[in-house]
C-alpha cells in the first residue's frame, strides 16, 4: 500500500514490482473461509496466513457400529498336556466356544472347581491335549546294561557310579556341557572296609573328591556313546551320517580341547592394543602370502623358459658340420610337434563357437612371438593391426586373450593339470554351474521365470495362474534359488504340457459330441426311412435287428474315417475355432 | 500375485507360544514383595516387605503400606533377612496368602451350609455329607490357580522345600515351580543365555545364565545394595559440615523454609507413646530412597571417580539441591557422586564401621571378573555380550554407563552389550515380569510340579525338578 501511494506522490508508472502486488492479496483475500464465532480483527492479525483453527463441529462421536449376533461365547476349559511325565494334571485356558456346543458341564458353574477331579476321571477322553505337548523332547542318552559295561565301557579313571552318575546329568541336562560341569558334583559313596581285602577294621574312607573338567567329562561320554553305538551296530554296518558321527565321537581329543581353551583364554585377557595389533599382523601375512605366490610364478614361468631339451645320447655325433645340421632338423621337429600339441592344449578351453580364420592370426602372432621370444604383450600389436572396428576391437581383444592362454599353455604345459578338478558336491557346495551360453550382465532369476510367463499369451498365462493356484503354489516365488527355480521351471513345463493335453482332449470331446450328434441325426434318418420300410413291409424283424447291430460298428468306422478323410465339416470347426481364439488372444495381446 | 499374509484365523498358535492358565507369581524380595497374575506386565499387587506387628496384647501382625503408620505398641519388622531369604516362615504364609487371596482374589461368598439362610434342620439332616465336602473345598484358597514362585539363587533346599509344601498344603495350588530370580529377569529382557546384574535393595548378585538355567558357581553376591548405599548417605550427612539430621517425614508438624545451610526451622510433631525405633528405621529408609532418586548419581567415567582431576571437574559442575522435611536444604555437588563410588572402588566411598565395609571382591566389577572366571571360556565371550541389568537400586544415574566403562576397562578385547530396561518399572520388577512371562507361556505347562507328583514324592521333588 505504501509503496503505491508513494509512487502516486512522485508521479512514477505503476512499476513491475508493484503491479501485481494488490491483485496478489485479492487473490489471497477471496478463497480465506468465513469463520464464525472469530472476530473480524482477530481473523486478520494472521495476515495472508489464515489462522489456522478448526471450526468446532457440534456434532456427537458416530456411535460405534454394534453387530447384532451375540456375544461370542468364551469357556473356561480344562485341557491336558501329554507330554508332561504326570499328564493327569489338568489345567485350564480360556477358549472360544465352538458354535452349536454347549459349554463343557464341568465349567459351566462357578465354584465346581473341586469337582474338577472327578469329571477329569470320568471323562479322560473328552478332555483335549494341549498343542504344547509335543515341544516336550528328550535327548537319547546311551543306555548300557552292567555286562555291556563290564565288557566295553571299563575305564580305570571312571567307576560304574560314576558313569551312572554323568550319564543322568547329560540326560537331564540334554547334553549342554557348560550346565552338566557346571552342577556336577560326585562325590564318590564311602567305600566299606568290608569290600577291601584288608578286613573290617578300616572304616568308611571317604576319597577325596576330584574336580573333572569339562573336557574329561566330555571325553568319558563321547567315548561311552562310540562304544555303545558299535555295540548296537558294527561300524560296517553304519551308515554315512552315523558313522560320521561316531568317528567324531571316537575321536574325540580332550588335549586338544584344552589346548584350545587356554588359547582362547590367552586371547581373552588381550588389552586392545594387543587385539589390534594381531590384526595388522594377520593382514601383513596375508599381504606376504599373496605376494609370495606371485613371485613364485614369475619364478615358473622363467625357468620354464630356461628349459632346454636335455641331450641323452652322446653330443659327438652333432660335432660335425653335417651333425650340427641334423641336430638342427631333429630340433626343429620336436619343436613343431611340441608346439602343435601346445596349441591342441591351448585351444582346449577357447568356446568352440569360434570361426576359423580367426585362429590363424594368433597361430601366426604366436609363431612370431615365439621366434622372437619377446613376451605376449610385445607381440599382440603387431599380430593385429588396429582399426576403428568395434567388433574387430572385440576380436582383437580375443585374439590377445586366446594368444595368452596358449602361450602359457605352451609355456607351462603342467599348468592345467594343476586346477583342482571339483567333485560333484564341492560344485554343489561352491555353487558352480556350467552354462552353454551365459547373457551379458547380471541376470535375476525371476526374470527367467518372468520370460517363461510373457512368452504365452495372456489367455494362457491366465490357465498357467489357475492352475498353480489350485497347486497352491504362489506364481513368483518367494526365495528364488537355483533349485526353486529349477523346480519351478519343470513345474511350469509340465503345467504346460498339461494345458497342451487339455486343450486337445477339449478339442477331440468337441468332435466326439459332433460326431455323436451327426451319428444321431443319420441315425434318425435311417430310422425314419426304416420306419418308412416297416410300414411297406412289416416282416423281417430278425433281420432288422440284426442291422441294427450290425450298424454301429459301421457307424464308429465311419466316424474313423470321418476323421481322416471327411474331416471337412468338424475339423474345420475346429480350426476355425482355435483360430478365433488365437485372433482374441493377439487382440488381447494387442 | 504377492504372498497374502495368513488371515488371524489360519495363523498358527502354538509358535507365539501363550497358553495362560491363570497362574500367579510370587517374587519376594528383602524391601518389596509383589505379586500378580501371569500374563500382566507389571504385578497387580505390591508390598513392602515390612509389616507392623502389634505388641499389646492379643500380638497382631499388619500387612501393607498404609498400615505402617505411627501408633503405640507397634513395630515394623520383615519377614525376609538380607539375604534375601525367607526367615519368618509363619509370618510369611500370612503374608502370602493376604497378598494372593485378599488382594488378588474376589470376596469369596460364604458357602450355603454356612450363611444362615438353609438352616433348615431337614435339609441338614439329609445333605449333611455334601455340605462337609463344600466346607474342605473351600478351605483351599488357590485350587484353581498354579503358583510361580521366585527365590534368591543361593536359597538353600530347605527353604525350597516349605515353599512348596506351603503352597500346596496350605493353598493346594494346583500346580507350582520355582525359579531363580535371575533366570526370570534375564527371560523378562527376552534372553535364554545372559549375565544378570542385579542390583536390589539389599543384596547385589551377578549370576550367569546359560539356557534358562543358573550356573551355580558363577553365583557371586554382595551387599553393595540399596540398603548400604543408604549407609553411606547416613555416614555423609553425619560427617558433612553443618551436620544433617536425618528427620523423617512423619516427625515434622510444620516447617518454615530456611536459606541453604541455614538451621532448620521446624515443629516436631510429638506422641502421647513411645515410636518404636524399627519404625522410625523404616521412614528414614523412605527419606533415603527419596534422597537416592533425586540426588545421587554414579560417576560415568572416564577413569574411576578417584581419578586425578576429575573431583576438581565435578565441583565446578552444578549440583543439586535437596530439601530435607525439615526444611533444611543443601546444594550437593561431588558428594552425591561419592556415595555411589563405593559400589565400584573399595577405597572409595564414606567410610563406614569396618563391619559393612566392602572388600575388594565385593564390588560390581570384581564379582563380575570372578563370576565369568567361574565358567567356560567359550561362554564369556558371548554372555559379556548379553548384560542384562535389573534391580531398582541399578536405577541411579549413570550406572549403566559407568558400568560399560567399567567392562571395557577389563575386558577391551570383547564386544560388551548392555540391556537394561528403559522403564523403570521393568527395572524394578524384573523378576517378577520375567515369572509373568514365563508361566503364560504354553511349553511351560509341562515343567509345573502337579499336586500329585507332589503327593508321590513329597517336598524333595521340588529340588530335583526346579534345577
Amino acid at each position: 500500500m505504501a509503496s503505491s501511494d508513494v509512487r502516486d506522490v512522485l508521479n512514477l508508472p505503476e512499476g513491475a514490482a508493484g503491479g501485481p502486488r494488490p491483485s496478489k492479496k485479492q487473490k489471497v483475500s477471496a478463497p480465506r473461509p468465513n469463520l464464525k464465532g472469530l472476530a473480524r480483527e482477530v481473523h486478520n492479525l494472521g495476515g495472508d496466513n489464515p489462522i489456522a483453527i478448526v471450526p468446532e463441529v457440534t456434532q456427537f462421536k458416530k456411535r460405534r457400529f454394534i453387530s447384532r449376533k451375540p456375544a461370542a461365547r468364551w469357556e473356561l476349559r480344562p485341557f491336558r498336556n501329554s507330554g508332561r511325565t504326570d499328564a493327569s494334571l489338568t489345567l485350564r485356558h480360556w477358549r472360544r466356544v465352538e458354535e452349536g456346543k454347549q459349554p463343557s458341564a464341568t465349567v459351566r458353574g462357578e465354584g465346581q472347581a473341586g469337582e474338577d477331579d472327578v469329571s477329569g476321571s470320568k471323562g479322560e477322553e473328552e478332555i483335549e491335549d494341549t498343542l504344547y505337548a509335543k515341544y516336550n523332547v528328550q535327548v537319547s542318552v546311551p543306555q548300557y546294561s552292567d555286562d555291556q559295561y563290564h565288557q566295553v565301557l571299563e575305564n580305570p579313571d571312571w567307576s560304574k557310579e560314576e558313569t551312572d552318575y554323568l550319564m543322568e546329568l547329560v540326560r537331564d541336562f540334554d547334553i549342554r556341557w557348560p550346565l552338566i560341569w557346571d552342577r556336577y558334583e560326585w562325590s564318590p559313596p564311602a567305600t566299606n572296609g568290608e569290600a577291601d581285602a584288608d578286613g573290617d577294621e578300616s572304616k568308611a574312607i571317604v576319597p577325596a573328591t576330584r574336580s573333572r573338567s569339562m573336557e574329561d567329562l566330555k571325553a568319558r561320554y563321547y567315548e561311552v556313546a562310540s562304544r555303545m553305538m558299535a555295540v548296537q551296530k558294527p561300524v560296517q554296518y553304519m551308515t554315512q551320517p552315523e558313522f560320521a558321527l561316531h568317528e567324531l565321537m571316537a575321536h574325540f581329543n580332550p588335549q586338544q580341547e584344552k589346548l584350545r581353551k587356554d588359547f582362547a583364554l590367552n586371547s581373552f585377557g588381550r588389552s586392545r592394543e594387543e587385539a589390534r595389533e594381531e590384526e595388522s599382523l594377520l593382514l601383513e601375512i596375508k599381504r606376504i602370502l599373496a605376494r609370495s605366490d606371485r613371485f613364485n610364478e614369475e619364478r615358473r614361468e622363467l625357468y620354464n623358459r630356461l628349459d632346454y631339451p636335455h641331450a641323452e645320447q652322446d653330443i659327438n655325433t652333432f660335432k660335425s658340420s653335417t651333425g650340427l645340421q641334423t641336430l638342427l632338423q631333429n630340433l626343429m621337429t620336436a619343436d613343431k610337434s611340441k608346439k602343435r600339441k601346445s596349441i591342441m592344449g591351448g585351444e582346449a578351453p577357447t568356446p568352440s563357437g569360434q570361426p576359423t580364420p580367426q585362429q590363424a592370426a594368433p597361430d601366426s602372432a604366436r609363431r612370431d612371438s615365439a621366434a622372437a621370444s619377446t613376451g605376449p604383450r610385445d607381440s599382440a600389436p603387431a599380430a593385429a593391426p588396429t582399426t576403428g572396428n568395434k567388433k574387430a576391437q572385440q576380436q582383437q581383444q580375443q585374439q590377445q586373450q586366446q594368444q595368452q592362454q596358449a602361450q602359457q599353455a605352451s609355456q607351462q604345459p603342467s599348468q592345467p593339470q594343476e586346477r583342482k578338478k571339483l567333485t560333484e558336491q564341492e560344485e554343489m557346495i561352491y555353487g558352480v554351474t556350467h552354462h552353454e551360453r551365459l547373457g551379458s550382465g547380471p541376470t535375476f532369476r525371476t526374470e527367467k521365470i518372468n520370460k517363461l510367463f510373457s512368452h504365452k499369451s495372456n489367455q494362457q498365462q491366465l490357465r498357467i495362474t489357475n492352475t498353480l493356484n489350485e497347486l497352491d503354489v504362489p506364481a513368483k516365488l518367494a526365495m528364488p534359488t537355483a533349485a526353486t527355480t529349477h523346480a519351478f521351471e519343470q513345474l511350469l513345463a509340465s503345467v504346460n504340457s498339461l494345458l497342451d493335453a487339455r486343450k486337445v482332449t477339449d478339442k477331440i470331446d468337441a468332435e466326439i459330441k459332433l460326431e455323436l450328434a451327426k451319428k444321431a441325426e443319420r441315425e434318425k434318418a435311417a430310422g425314419l426311412q426304416e420306419a418308412e420300410k416297416s410300414e411297406d413291409a412289416d416282416d423281417g424283424d430278425a433281420k432288422d435287428d440284426a442291422a441294427a447291430a450290425d450298424e454301429p460298428p459301421k457307424e464308429e468306422d465311419n466316424q474313423g474315417e470321418n476323421d481322416q478323410l471327411e474331416s471337412a465339416g468338424p475339423k474345420r470347426s475346429a480350426s476355425v475355432l482355435s483360430d478365433k481364439s488365437d485372433k482374441t488372444a493377439k487382440r488381447q495381446k494387442k | 500375485m504377492a504372498q497374502q499374509p495368513l488371515p488371524t484365523s489360519a495363523q498358527p498358535t502354538d509358535i507365539y507360544g501363550g497358553d495362560e492358565v491363570s497362574a500367579l507369581v510370587l517374587d519376594p524380595g528383602y524391601c518389596n514383595t509383589r505379586a500378580g497374575f501371569a500374563g500382566e506386565d507389571v504385578p497387580k499387587s505390591i508390598l513392602p516387605s515390612f509389616y507392623g506387628h502389634v505388641t499389646s496384647d492379643p500380638p497382631r501382625d499388619l500387612f501393607g503400606d498404609e498400615c505402617i503408620i505411627p501408633r503405640s505398641d507397634f513395630e515394623v519388622r520383615n519377614y525376609m533377612n538380607k539375604d534375601s531369604v525367607v526367615e519368618d516362615w509363619d509370618v510369611a504364609a500370612k503374608m502370602w496368602e493376604f497378598m494372593l487371596v485378599k488382594r488378588l482374589q474376589p470376596e469369596r461368598q460364604t458357602p450355603p451350609s454356612k450363611n444362615k439362610l438353609n438352616d433348615d434342620v431337614k435339609e441338614q439332616d439329609g445333605e449333611g455329607d455334601v455340605a462337609m465336602e463344600e466346607v474342605e473345598a473351600m478351605e483351599k484358597a488357590l485350587e484353581e490357580y498354579p503358583l510361580l514362585m521366585t527365590e534368591a539363587p543361593w536359597n538353600s533346599p530347605k527353604a525350597r522345600e516349605k515353599a512348596i509344601e506351603l503352597s500346596m498344603e496350605s493353598w493346594g495350588t494346583p500346580a507350582f515351580w520355582l525359579s531363580r530370580t535371575p533366570v526370570l529377569s534375564s527371560f523378562a529382557a527376552g534372553k535364554a543365555t545372559a549375565l544378570v546384574i542385579d542390583v536390589g535393595g539389599a543384596n547385589t548378585s551377578v549370576t550367569a545364565i546359560h539356557d534358562g538355567m543358573v550356573l551355580k558357581r558363577s553365583i557371586q553376591r554382595s551387599p553393595a545394595g540399596g540398603l548400604w548405599l543408604s549407609s553411606q548417605i547416613r555416614n555423609m550427612w553425619e560427617t558433612s559440615e553443618p551436620k544433617v539430621d536425618l528427620i523423617p517425614t512423619f516427625m515434622v508438624e510444620n516447617k518454615t523454609p530456611v536459606d541453604a545451610l541455614a538451621p532448620a526451622q521446624a515443629r516436631l510433631r510429638e506422641f502421647p507413646y513411645k515410636i518404636h525405633d524399627s519404625y522410625r528405621a523404616f521412614e528414614e529408609e523412605r527419606l533415603l530412597t527419596e534422597f537416592k532418586e533425586s540426588v545421587v548419581e554414579v560417576w560415568r567415567g572416564p577413569g574411576r571417580y578417584g581419578a586425578a582431576g576429575n573431583e576438581e571437574y565435578i565441583k565446578s559442575q552444578p549440583g543439586r539441591v535437596f530439601e530435607m522435611p525439615d526444611g533444611y536444604n543443601q546444594m550437593w555437588r561431588e558428594q552425591r557422586f561419592k556415595v555411589a563410588e563405593g559400589m565400584w572402588d573399595e577405597n572409595a566411598g564414606y567410610p563406614v564401621p569396618e563391619s559393612e565395609r566392602l572388600t575388594k571382591a565385593q564390588t560390581i566389577p570384581e564379582l563380575i571378573r570372578s563370576a565369568l572366571n567361574a565358567i567356560d571360556v567359550d561362554l564369556r565371550g558371548n554372555l559379556l555380550a548379553n548384560v542384562v541389568v535389573t534391580g531398582s537400586t541399578s536405577l541411579i544415574n549413570g550406572f549403566n554407563d559407568r558400568l560399560n566403562n567399567e567392562l571395557t576397562a577389563m575386558y577391551p578385547g570383547l564386544k560388551i552389550k548392555i540391556h537394561a530396561a528403559g522403564l523403570s518399572s521393568e527395572r524394578r520388577f524384573g523378576a517378577w515380569i520375567g515369572g509373568s512371562i514365563l508361566a503364560s507361556l504354553g511349553t511351560f505347562h509341562q515343567m509345573w510340579i502337579s499336586k500329585k507328583e507332589y503327593e508321590e514324592n513329597g517336598v524333595g521333588i521340588v529340588e530335583k525338578r526346579c534345577k
